[in-house]
C-alpha cells in the first residue's frame, strides 16, 4: 500500500522553464523514502505541489490513497512536514510556536513537551526563537512537524545546519518513530551519504527527472555491478588488443582500461600475460564504487 | 468550519503576542492621552475653570481625537495590519501556515478578525486613556472639581464610527501586506495614500477616497477648516469600500499561485 503517489507530476515556472518532467513517486507506508539529488534537481519543488503550496499544473497527487486537491484537509490533518529553512516565530519561545500549531491541529497539548523533549529543546524556557541557533531552529522545526502525530512526514532537507552529533541523533529518532510508530518518512536530501543509513527507499531526481527509484537494495546490486578493475600501461592499446584477442570486456577511458571485476588468480594471470607480451603494466587497482559514486554516476551519466 | 475558524483565531492571537504591531496598539493608545495629562499638569492652573465648564469630557474627546484621527490612527492601521501579514512574511512561516489542516478561507479571515480586534482592542484602551486624562489631573491638582457626568452613548457611538471608517484602510492594507512579500510596499502605498486623503479633503469630491472617512468623522463635529465635509453617508461608503476591498484580497488571496 501506498502512503504517497505521483502520477506524471510535471511543473514550469512561469518563464516557460521547465521544472519537473513526469515524476512518478511511490512512497510505500512504514517506509523511509530518500528523495535525493543535486541542489536545483527539483526535489523541494515536488515537495511543494505535494503539500499543495505550489499550484499543480500536470499530473496528479495522491496521499492515503485519496487525490490531494480533493481532500487537502484530511490529508494535511495526517501529514507533518518541514519544507527548507525553518518556519519559526522568532518573537515567541519554542513553547509558544508549538502552542500556536497545537491549537490548529487540535492535538492534546500534552504532545508540546514530548516533541520538544524528542528533539532536545526541553530546557528553552522563555528563551525567543530568534536568538536559537541554525542547528535549535531546525529541531524546533522538526518538533513542530511531529507536534500532530503524522502518519506521513515530509522532510526537506531536515539535517541542514545540524552538527554531525546531532545528524546522528536526527537519524535515530526518525528511525525509532518510522519502526516504532509505523510514520511514513518522505526525506529529501542532497547528500546520499547523509541518508543511506536511514532510508529503505530511493528516489533519485536530476533535472526534474527521476533517475531512479526503488528500494535501497536495488541500488547495492546496481553498486555490485559497478565493480570494475583498471589498468594502467605503458602502450593501452597494444594491451586493449590483448585483453579484447583474450575475450575479455575491456573497455579504453581516460584514466585506463577498464576490466570487469576478476579474482586475484586471473588478475595475476593477466599480468603475466601482458609483460610476457612486451607491454609494461603501471598499475592495476579494483575500483569498488560507494553509493555516492553511483549517485554521481547517476546524476553525471 | 466554524471550529477551524475558532482554533485559526485563537493560533492568531497568539502570533501577535509581544510583536511590534501589539505594543503599537497599547502606545499607539495612551500616546495622546499622555500628552494631554503632561500638558494640564504642566498649565495646571486653567484647570478648576476647565473642570468647571459645560460639556468637559466633548472637549476632552475632540482634543484626544484631533492628531489622533488625521495622523496617528491611519497611519496606526496602517502600519499595524502591515505588521501582522508581515509576521508570515519576516518568520518565512507562510509555507507552515498553509500546510496544516485549515481551508484558506479561514486563514484569511481568522488573520482579518485578528486585526479587527486590534482596532476594537486600541479603541477600548484609548477610551480609557481619554477617562484617564480627565481623572488624573483633577485628582492630583488640589481645588480642581469633578468635571460631571461622562455621555456614554456619546462616546460609544463616535467609537462606532471611527471603527467603521477604518475598515477600507485595514481591507485596502491587507489585500496590499498579504499580496507583496516586501513591507516597503503595503506601507509605502499606504503612506501616499494617506497623503492623497489629506490633499483631497477640501476637494468637494474628497469623499470617495477611502483614506479620508477617519478625518471626516473629525472634522464633521464643526471643526473650522478648509475641509469639505461631505454632504454623503461617509460611514456607508466606508463599509461598501470595506467589502470591495475584502472580496478582492480574498480573491487575490485565494488564486495565489505560490503558497510559501
Amino acid at each position: 500500500m501506498l502512503s504517497l503517489e505521483t502520477h506524471n507530476l510535471s511543473h514550469r515556472f512561469s518563464s516557460g522553464q521547465d521544472v519537473l518532467r513526469n515524476i512518478n513517486l511511490a512512497v510505500e507506508q512504514r517506509s523511509i523514502y530518500g528523495f535525493l539529488g543535486p541542489n536545483g534537481a527539483g526535489k523541494t519543488t515536488t515537495l511543494r505541489l505535494i503539500l499543495g503550496l505550489l499550484k499543480r499544473q500536470e499530473g496528479s497527487i495522491s496521499v492515503f490513497g485519496k487525490p490531494f486537491d480533493k481532500n487537502r484537509i484530511d490529508i494535511l490533518r495526517r501529514v507533518g512536514s518541514l519544507i527548507e529553512s525553518p518556519s519559526l516565530y522568532g518573537h515567541l519561545s519554542a513553547k509558544e510556536n508549538l502552542t500556536i500549531f497545537q491549537k490548529i491541529y487540535q492535538c492534546p497539548a500534552a504532545n508540546i513537551p514530548h516533541v520538544l523533549g524528542l528533539v532536545g529543546l526541553g530546557d528553552t524556557g522563555r528563551k525567543k526563537a530568534s536568538q536559537f541557533s541554525l542547528g535549535m531552529k531546525q529541531r524546533l522545526s522538526i518538533a513542530l512537524a511531529l507536534l500532530p502525530a503524522p502518519e506521513l512526514l515530509i522532510l526537506d532537507e531536515p539535517t541542514n545546519g545540524l552538527d554531525p552529533n546531532g545528524i546522528i541523533e536526527m537519524r535515530e529518532l526518525l528511525k525509532t518513530m518510522n519502526r516504532e510508530q509505523g510514520i511514513t518518512i518522505l526525506i529529501s536530501s542532497h547528500l546520499l551519504a547523509e541518508i543511506e543509513k536511514l532510508v529503505t527507499h530511493l528516489g533519485i531526481i536530476h533535472q526534474g527527472e527521476v533517475i531512479f527509484q526503488g528500494t535501497l537494495d536495488a541500488l547495492k546490486h546496481k553498486q555490485q555491478q559497478t565493480l570494475h578493475i583498471v589498468l594502467e600501461a605503458g602502450d593501452p592499446h597494444a594491451a586493449m588488443r590483448l585483453l579484447l584477442d583474450d575475450g575479455m570486456e575491456a573497455l579504453y577511458t581516460d584514466g585506463g582500461i577498464r576490466l570487469p571485476a576478476m579474482t586475484k588468480t586471473e588478475i595475476a594471470a593477466m599480468n603475466r600475460k601482458l609483460v610476457s607480451a612486451g607491454v609494461e603494466v603501471y598499475a592495476i587497482r579494483p575500483v569498488k564504487n560507494d553509493l555516492e559514486s553511483i549517485f554521481i554516476d547517476l546524476v553525471n551519466p | 468550519m466554524a471550529h477551524a475558524f475558532v482554533a485559526s483565531l485563537q493560533s492568531e492571537w497568539l502570533k501577535k503576542k509581544g510583536s511590534l504591531a501589539s505594543w503599537m496598539v497599547v502606545t499607539g493608545a495612551f500616546f495622546t492621552p499622555t500628552i494631554i495629562i503632561i500638558a494640564r499638569l504642566v498649565y495646571h492652573e486653567r484647570l478648576p475653570a476647565l473642570y468647571a465648564s459645560d460639556g468637559f469630557w466633548r472637549l476632552l474627546w475632540k482634543n484626544a481625537w484631533e492628531s489622533m484621527a488625521i495622523f496617528l490612527l491611519p497611519l496606526g492601521v496602517m502600519l499595524a495590519t502591515s505588521l501582522i501579514a508581515q509576521l508570515e512574511y519576516k518568520n518565512n512561516t507562510w509555507k507552515q501556515l498553509h500546510t496544516t489542516p485549515l481551508p484558506f478561507t479561514v486563514i484569511f479571515f481568522s488573520k482579518f478578525t485578528v486585526i479587527a480586534a486590534m482596532m476594537l482592542q486600541f479603541l477600548i484602551l484609548f477610551n480609557l486613556g481619554i477617562w484617564l486624562a480627565g481623572v488624573i489631573p483633577q485628582i492630583i491638582i488640589p481645588g480642581v472639581p469633578w468635571p460631571g457626568a461622562i455621555p456614554y452613548d456619546y462616546f460609544l457611538r463616535e467609537d462606532v464610527f471611527y471603527f467603521i471608517d477604518c475598515l477600507p484602510i485595514i481591507a485596502l492594507q491587507y489585500l496590499l501586506s498579504l499580496h507583496y512579500r516586501n513591507f516597503l510596499v503595503s506601507i509605502g502605498c499606504g503612506f501616499i495614500f494617506w497623503i492623497g486623503a489629506l490633499g483631497t479633503l477640501s476637494w468637494k469630491y474628497g469623499f470617495l477616497f477611502p483614506y479620508t472617512y477617519c478625518m471626516f468623522n473629525y472634522l464633521k463635529a464643526g471643526v473650522e477648516t478648509k475641509a469639505a465635509v461631505p454632504p454623503v453617508n461617509i460611514h456607508g461608503m466606508a463599509i461598501g469600500y470595506f467589502l470591495i476591498f475584502t472580496v478582492a484580497g480574498y480573491y487575490l488571496y485565494i488564486k495565489k499561485k505560490d503558497k510559501g
